[in-house]
């Protein structure tokens, strides 16, 4: 994901890259944010990961069978829709749902338009907003933290919504995953540990996420408050899947611009729409749309931040 | 004879308006929420092609060729008039259903593509098969699209509960649902067509 | 120049023949479409103020403020009127009936467009239900729809705010 690469003359030399290897390494990295998910919400949330793995795999092969295409499962790629799905679900949620969901992703949100590399948005997000918009009963009913039991509890940017009063939340607490909410998307410890991964791998540059991130910072911190400039930016920042959604999803290689300066450009607008959502929209939460607007966008970022090939006018 | 029944069946399938033509998708994506409304919607609009296809064929010599548009317009909006007065008086309940979209139909472009492409170049009776045609399979696609929806996205047909215990998919009664619908029944449609092919 | 004429004159002929078909439609349909909006009203009354026999619109610069109920010997019981508050996604409009002495008949949501499955339930009888028989200044009693509170606080807020509006214009009538 280096830009201003250089193709020099051969020889040249063939690195140990490839997708498998970079996937499989983006699910190892996606682990410790679901052994907190399991530690704060209990082994409901390791069925529901398990099952949206196992779902999305199986979806895969039947695709691909039935359209007599190769069978590409083992490039993980699969593997890592079904856990992003999970991780955007409530731990509470019936089984079926995240059965539902990953057959939605897979099929209309990746296989339709031509299997890996061929798809528009990103296929995890596509299937949350699809259960969201079918079920919001159970989208929206998330378990209380480290009670093990299906206490309902609203999301800290849900309460902000409806305009309670937060208590007895630190940002230490939202730091360390103690709130409500969704089950990959709670611990911003271990999902900076897995961003490190990617990071350090150089799997993932830090244009997106960083100027996702910022870019929500700033905004809801001048728009945040009744006040201009008084609002809680570091709260959102840590509450909602900002965290999750600027690493592990915004960066998605398919439907993310290839240029950095498209990925900055792309990460400002994820950053705008996140926050536009959450202080003036109908939801709570806006970090999944946003992505999927500007996966949309995408397309017409990358024509206009082409890089310039030398020799042509 | 052989050619009128040709005429017909031609809407239903090979170019239905809906799946092969692509016409009028604004309608079927606003009222596909329910099939009682799909086949009011889709009667009224086959009434509307009926009656303005025949006056069209039957007006054609002697309306001039450079004004013939607006005059296509001024029959169709009459017919949809007629029937939105009648539906306000004998059916309030399918005009509340059917709302903003009967006067639409006015601009539906199956009502004056059929007129352009059609009935202005054909006599009456070949028009009137024709139109009967293009409004019964428009009819059939929307009664289609508007059944999978009902049924995923509440859960009944005409009302009435199928299975019992079923989650509604509440996305397919919401306009991104038929956007979803509609668009896997063309590719379907196209994936007919090419295995035949 | 001929031509133009021609065209004019063409066209004019087909608009007039369109509009006598349609006036002369119009004319078979006009009285019973007026029938038909008037039941309808009356139905929609009615659901809400079933004791009363018949209602009496109340107008202000041709806007109907609220209907007056009345029973079977004119006498006065209680009013109908329309509570609209903004919920989370659309303005819920409801017709409300009440008695008297501000104890509500019964409510209907007359028209809404909130999410499905959440604030769309605040048409449900199990959360309109709760408001019969209860005092209409004060709806703290009523449990909202988990999952939905914006929406059934909007209908709740706009029911109690109207009554107060309407206690206010009708202050003389009682």
């Amino acid at each position: 994901m280096r830009n201003n690469l250089i193709v020099s003359g051969s020889p040249h030399i063939h690195k140990q890259e490839s997708i498998p290897r970079i996937m499989w390494t983006v699910v190892i990295s996606l682990i410790p944010a679901g052994v907190a998910g399991v530690i704060i919400f209990g082994l409901d949330a390791l069925w529901v990961t398990l099952v949206a793995l196992v779902a999305a795999v199986l979806t895969e092969i039947i695709f691909e069978v039935l359209t007599k295409k190769k069978i590409t499962v083992m490039d993980g790629s699969a593997v890592i829709t079904g856990i992003l799905l999970a991780y955007n679900l409530p731990s509470g949620v019936p089984l079926w749902l995240p059965i539902v969901g990953a057959v939605f992703s897979i099929a209309i949100g990746k296989q339709v338009f031509g299997g890996l590399g061929q798809n528009i948005f990103n296929p995890a997000l596509i299937g949350r907003v699809f259960l969201m918009a079918s079920w919001p009963k159970y989208m929206t009913t998330f378990v209380k933290p480290l009670s093990y039991d299906t206490i309902a509890s609203a999301t800290p940017l849900a309460a902000l919504k409806e305009g309670k009063i937060l208590e007895h939340i630190s940002y230490l607490d939202l730091f360390l995953g103690k709130r409500g909410g969704c089950i990959g998307e709670v611990c911003i410890l271990a999902l900076l540990i897995g961003a490190a991964i990617l990071l350090y791998k150089g799997y993932i540059s830090w244009h997106i996420p960083a100027t996702y991130i910022f870019t929500t910072a700033v905004f809801t911190y001048i728009f945040g408050a009744k006040q201009l400039f008084h609002g809680d930016w570091l709260f959102h920042i840590l509450s909602g899947g900002l965290i999750l959604g600027a690493f592990f999803m915004a960066t998605d290689y398919v439907a993310t611009p290839l240029t950095a300066k498209g990925q900055l450009i792309f990460g400002v607008g994820c950053g705008l729409l996140t926050a536009i959502i959450r202080i003036w929209g109908g939801y709570p939460e806006g970090v999944s749309y946003a992505i999927l607007m500007m996966n949309a966008a995408t397309p017409f970022i990358d024509r206009y931040t082409k890089n310039r090939i030398y020799g042509t006018s | 004879m052989r050619d009128l029944i040709k005429e017909f069946t031609k809407g239903i399938i090979k170019e239905n308006p809906t799946f092969v033509l692509a016409l009028g998708l604004c309608p079927t994506l606003a009222v596909s929420v329910s099939v009682a409304n799909a086949i009011g919607m889709g009667v009224a609009a086959t009434f509307v092609l009926l009656g303005s296809s025949v006056i069209i064929s039957l007006v054609k010599n002697f309306i001039p060729n450079k004004i013939r548009i607006p005059c296509f317009i001024v029959i169709i909006a009459t017919f949809v008039t007629i029937i939105e007065l009648c539906l306000k008086a004998y059916s309030p309940v399918l005009d509340r259903a059917l709302g903003i979209y009967v006067p639409l139909i006015v601009v539906n472009c199956i009502v004056l593509g059929r007129a352009e492409a059609f009935a202005c170049k054909n006599n009456f009776i070949s028009s009137f098969f024709d139109g009967l045609g293009m409004g019964v399979g428009f009819t059939l696609a929307l009664i289609l699209i508007s059944a999978i929806r009902e049924f995923l996205g509440s859960g009944q047909i005409l009302g009435h509960t199928l299975i019992k215990g079923f989650e509604p998919v509440f996305v397919f009664g919401m306009p991104s649902g038929a956007l979803l619908v509609i668009g896997l029944l063309l590719g379907l449609f196209n994936l007919i067509k090419s295995r035949k092919a | 120049m001929r031509e133009i004429t021609r065209y004019g004159f063409t066209l004019a002929l087909i608009c007039v023949i369109a509009a006598g078909l349609l006036a002369g439609v119009n004319s078979l349909t006009r009285s019973k479409i007026a029938a038909q909006a008037l039941a309808e009203e009356q139905m929609a009354l009615k659901e809400v103020m079933p004791k009363a026999e018949k209602f009496a619109e109340v107008k202000s610069a041709q806007q109907v403020l609220y209907y007056k109920a009345l029973d079977g010997q004119d006498k006065l019981i209680g009013f109908v009127f329309k509570a609209s508050g903004k919920g989370y996604s659309s303005v819920i409009e409801t017709l409300v009936g009440i008695f008297l002495d501000d104890r509500i008949s019964a409510v209907k949501v007359i028209s809404l467009n909130e999410t499905p499955g959440l604030g769309m339930r605040v048409t449900e009888n199990s959360f309109t239900g709760q408001f019969s028989n209860r005092d209409a200044l004060d709806l703290s009693g009523v449990q909202a729809i988990s999952g939905a509170t914006i929406s059934s606080r909007a209908v709740m807020d706009s029911i109690v705010k109207k009554t107060q509006e309407i206690r206010e214009l009708t202050k003389n009538e009682k």
